[in-house]
């Protein structure tokens, strides 16, 4: 299969860091070094609205919260801060977007952030080393319920499972850690260990009974890692292994991606519609892979120089809603580069 | 002529550094290939952060660890720089490290990735050193801390 280049959206003045789809309604939002964020319409390709007066840094990361009847966004910065934005509708034009709160607590740049599935909790992770979970009590209160400080360094992107109260952090110690709640703390339940380098991005299956997820990383391999479910039907067991520790999950390797990339994979993303995974990284490349049978995964499509001699620092699936679209089960691949650009592909015979 | 080549974000390659190797005064679209003698140009007169010396001067960078492949119909073409700090325990060999990434991705078309490390046996820490100067995003959002990128700026003057 190939690439085709649908539309190419220059809304920033430096690099793109990353873009998230809204995730219902036709919205894309792009977070750059230019310290804006734009929000771009995906039925017509164009931009809507810009944020601009929230970070004096780089944005490194954005989410939608989902569940909101109207949208709102969070942002993560290079100032240590993550911005809360609420949309506003106003009679007779396109609303506005107000900067409506800063949750204060990293020491460092954050490098990402993520709505749990049901958009009860965000989870924000920095350089400092700590993830920190944060829920909404009421609109613009939010309280800190964890502070989870497990990695030895840098963190790079934090993911939650959708639907379990599952959280996972990437970092630059090489490790992927999982989290959940337990009575009223949160643990680290699996450390999973195996990349060889730092781990950029994870995902997890975008299914409500995922039991896998993905990672990429500098050691230029994108891995699939499964839970191994607990065998608790079998009396013979000593109890003792499992008393010990009843908040331990067991995930392992499943499968490890044809290698495709010659520089760090930055983003990696997993469709819901498709089942199919994208890549991107260093090398300027985008890597699509399909799994036939399951467990087996082969290269479906790759392009080089997809931004030009640029570096790409993500990639994500989105639904297609413009108006040359087949219909909301058609989807499309959205990029976006060191360029300033954001690219947007369709996968095509 | 460094001044003017240092823009609020140095390390952007898109916005256009008039460098010597950048210029556009062939309209071929096939570049002339760059070799070690003009990456070592573009770096060795840095100068210490700590003493008006330059890096050449000081064998801080040094011709023979200078790697370049760049084949222009190649998808990227690539740089490696193996620095040698002065003393094992340099503790401004992050500094210098920055420096010679920050002068190099500046400089050189975007068709480059530059891989600046401390030589093997030449630091202490040079495998952490390696890995933070390997890390992009780290590498960013150092030279966008004001300070950071003044000391750089001093580093650079007589560049």
């Amino acid at each position: 299969m190939r690439l085709n280049k649908l539309t190419s959206l220059t809304v920033h003045t430096d690099r793109v860091w990353q873009s998230q789809p809204h995730p219902t309604l036709p919205l894309l939002a792009t977070a750059s070094s230019d310290c804006s964020v734009q929000i771009i319409s995906l039925h017509t390709f164009t931009p809507i609205h810009s944020l601009d007066s929230g970070h004096q840094r780089s944005i490194r990361s954005i989410a939608w919260q989902p569940n909101t009847p109207h949208p709102v966004l969070a942002t993560g910065s290079f100032d240590a801060t993550c911005g809360i934005w609420r949309y506003y509708p106003t009679t007779g034009d396109l609303g506005e977007y107000d900067y409506s709160t800063a949750l204060d607590g990293h020491e460092s740049e954050i490098k990402s952030v993520a709505w749990s599935a049901g958009g009860t909790f965000l989870a924000t992770c920095a350089r400092d080393k700590n993830v920190w979970v944060w829920e909404e009590l009421e609109e613009d209160n939010f309280e800190t319920l964890a502070v989870l400080q497990e990695h030895t360094q840098d963190i790079k992107c934090v993911a939650w499972h959708a639907e379990e109260v599952l959280l996972a952090s990437a970092s630059y110690d090489d490790t992927i850690r999982l989290y959940k709640e337990d009575v009223d703390d949160w643990e680290c339940c699996a450390v999973l260990e195996g990349h060889e380098g730092t781990v950029w991005y994870v995902q997890f299956e975008p299914r409500e009974d995922a039991k896998r997820l993905v990672s990429c990383s500098d050691d230029l391999s994108v891995r699939v890692w499964v839970r191994v479910e607990k065998f608790d039907g079998d009396k013979a067991r000593p109890m003792s292994i499992l008393r010990g520790d009843p908040v331990r999950e067991d995930w392992v390797l499943e499968s490890v991606l044809p290698k495709a990339h010659e520089r760090s994979i930055y983003a990696v993303s997993w469709s819901p519609r498709s089942g199919r995974i994208v890549t991107c990284g260093g090398d300027g490349k985008i890597v699509v892979y399909e799994e036939t049978p399951k467990t087996t995964w082969k290269i479906i499509a790759e392009l080089g120089n997809a931004h030009g001699f640029f570096e790409i620092n993500h990639v994500t699936w989105s639904r297609r809603f413009d108006k040359d679209g087949a219909g909301p089960e058609e989807e499309i691949i959205i990029s976006c580069g060191d360029d300033g650009v954001v690219n947007v592909w369709v996968l095509e015979e | 002529p460094i001044e003017s080549t240092v823009p609020t974000y140095p390390l952007d390659p898109f916005t256009t550094s008039p460098s010597p190797l950048s210029s556009t005064s062939s309209d071929d679209a096939t570049p002339d290939p760059i070799d070690a003698q003009e990456i070592y140009d573009l770096v060795a007169n840095i100068t210490d952060p700590e003493h008006p010396i330059s890096l050449g001067e000081l064998a801080v960078v040094n011709l023979s660890d200078i790697t370049v492949h760049d084949a222009p119909h190649s998808p990227f073409s690539h740089v490696q720089l193996e620095f040698t700090p002065t003393v094992t325990h340099c503790h401004l060999a992050t500094v210098i490290g920055l420096a010679l990434v920050v002068r190099l991705r500046e400089s050189l078309p975007a068709r480059f990735r530059v891989d600046v490390r401390c030589k093997e046996g030449t630091h202490s820490t040079a495998e952490q050193l390696n890995k933070q100067l390997g890390d992009k995003e780290r590498v960013v959002s150092a030279v966008e801390n004001a300070s950071l990128r003044e000391a750089l700026r001093k580093m650079m003057l007589s560049v």
